[in-house]
């Protein structure tokens, strides 16, 4: 499931999102929305499985029977 | 884990969420305009404006007017050292970020039509938004 996962620490007012479950270059559309919410973030990084491109669902092949 | 943003300015990006955490802290009374002056403790005029201002009498009898100054990047606070110092126990601007953040969150959470599941642990607030 995706999710963005936002961990507050009141004692210092430090803002982290995590934005998981989106493998791939898609997750930079939730980035968007992030920055467009919150502002440019101080440190914006891009982790290990951004680079995981999406595998592509193929749909089945199917033979038309001749009549 | 995809992506991972990191906030701590003391700039307020968004009018409105910056208007909602003043509230939270309990400084409704908030004047808008354009370039209006700042007054210290004693009434006289500061050389710094604000385009919000929080001003003293709402503030503390020792205080001065407090506001923010409208930028490109958003919203800077003006808060004179002697405030930074002993406003909210020397924590305002720290305060006014975790309170700014909530309702970020808040409204980041409707901008993904996701829903928001919190927890608290060791004082660190985790909210998990799913969509």
């Amino acid at each position: 499931v995706p999710e963005v996962e936002c961990r507050l620490d009141p004692a210092t007012g430090r803002l982290e999102l995590h934005i998981k479950g989106i493998v791939g270059p898609a997750c930079d559309d939730v980035a968007a929305v992030v920055r467009e919410v919150l502002g440019r973030p101080a440190l914006e990084q891009q982790t290990a499985d951004y680079a995981v491109r999406p595998r592509a669902r193929v749909a089945p092949r199917v033979r038309a029977r001749r009549p | 884990v995809s992506k991972y943003l990191h906030f701590e300015s003391e700039i307020f990006t968004d009018r409105h969420l910056l208007l909602g955490a003043l509230a939270d802290l309990g400084y409704r009374e908030v004047e808008e305009g354009e370039a209006l002056p700042l007054y210290g403790y004693e009434g006289g005029r500061r050389a710094e404006t604000a385009e919000l201002v929080v001003r003293r009498r709402h503030v503390g009898r020792l205080s001065n007017d407090v506001g923010f100054r409208r930028t490109d990047a958003g919203f800077v606070p003006v808060v004179s050292e002697y405030d930074r110092r002993t406003l909210l126990d020397g924590r305002f601007l720290v305060r006014l970020r975790t309170a700014y953040s909530e309702r970020a969150i808040e409204a980041l959470t409707r901008r993904l039509r996701g829903t928001a599941h919190r927890t608290v642990e060791g004082g660190v607030v985790t909210v998990r938004v799913r969509f």
